[in-house]
């Protein structure tokens, strides 16, 4: 993944369904995970819909999936990475200044 | 206004600032809507509990009088069922979560129990060393406000609820009043400021809730 150049807008974030998984896994603090099924609740997207944006989002570093087993069924965990969290502060900074963020 | 702002690009920037901030309410609503109810228990299990205890004792409630063999062990399956739900609700609450929170929260939940002990023990310390009956009447309904007030403090500070912090203070405030009034009247001061200052929390977060703040 480039660095995206000033002024423009991170297009891996730049999709209203990244944007809200994003946002939904920034609003956890630093260090915690959430599995799949929350997630899904919390966004009330389908399974396959999550799915496939996640995978975007992990092509791109953003988040971190991990698969655990507690017993002997698996469970994914969820979790935004370093550079996820400063993308999405990047992202929100851009959009601020977009709308005339002089003040 | 003719600067080079593109107006195409403006409409889209406030249009996905909203998402954002649509999406971390809906976030926020799911994670806090348990809380009123929370608060809604433990309002009517001090409310009726206390009501129920003043009622008991002679000099209590002027209106009818209950025997004690009937509202202690109520007012102790109220406080009971107020700790359960609670916990059940803690789970709830932090549910598909897992982390440095899950610490914090399993932390959280063992001091009300060992706290709760604690206060326990120490009454009874009191009472082995002669403290009368309507002392230990005063004791233990303040001591347990003092309780639930120094935890929703610290519930306060871990989760930055304000909402949180002003209970706590008001718990303070009630259980550290409450023996000025003398026994009985005390539980009847605990059943009104105590349960009715939890109530209203209740109300005021379930509303701050459904409006997103």
């Amino acid at each position: 993944m480039s660095p995206t150049q000033q002024g423009e807008l991170d297009p891996v974030i730049h999709a209203a369904a990244r944007l809200k998984i994003t946002a939904t896994l920034a609003t956890l603090p630093v260090g915690d995970r959430i599995t799949f099924p929350r997630l899904q609740e919390l966004l009330d997207m389908t399974p396959g819909n999550l799915s496939t944006h996640l995978r975007k989002l992990e092509d791109a570093e953003y988040v971190l999936v991990d698969k655990e087993h507690q017993g002997r069924t698996p469970v994914t965990y969820i979790a935004l990475t370093k550079a996820g969290r400063r993308a999405f502060e990047d992202y929100t900074d851009a959009l601020r200044q977009l709308l005339g963020g002089t003040a | 206004m003719t600067n080079n702002t593109e107006p195409q690009r403006t409409d889209d920037a406030a249009e996905m600032l909203a998402v954002i901030a649509a999406q971390q309410r809906r976030v926020d609503r799911m994670m806090l809507r348990p809380i009123p109810w929370m608060l809604g228990l433990w309002g009517v299990a001090w409310l009726v509990g206390f009501t129920l205890l003043w009622s008991a004792y002679e000099g209590g409630n002027p209106w009818f009088r209950i025997p004690m063999s009937v509202a202690a062990p109520i007012f102790g399956i109220l406080i009971a069922g107020a700790i359960v739900a609670s916990i059940i609700i803690g789970i709830r609450l932090g549910r598909g979560v897992k982390g440095v929170s899950t610490f914090a929260g399993a932390v959280y939940g063992v001091s009300w129990s060992l706290c709760g002990m604690a206060f326990a023990a120490l009454g009874m310390g009191l009472i082995a060393n002669g403290l009368s009956s309507e002392l230990a009447s005063i004791y233990f309904p303040s001591g347990f406000a003092l309780m639930c007030g120094t935890l929703y403090l610290a519930g306060a500070a871990l989760w930055r609820q304000v909402s949180m912090l002003v209970l706590g203070i008001i718990m303070l405030v009630v259980g550290a009043i409450a023996p000025f009034f003398g026994a009985p009247t005390n539980n009847i001061v605990m059943a009104v400021f105590g349960g009715g200052a939890l109530l209203i929390a209740a109300i005021i977060f379930a509303v701050r809730l459904r409006q997103g703040r």
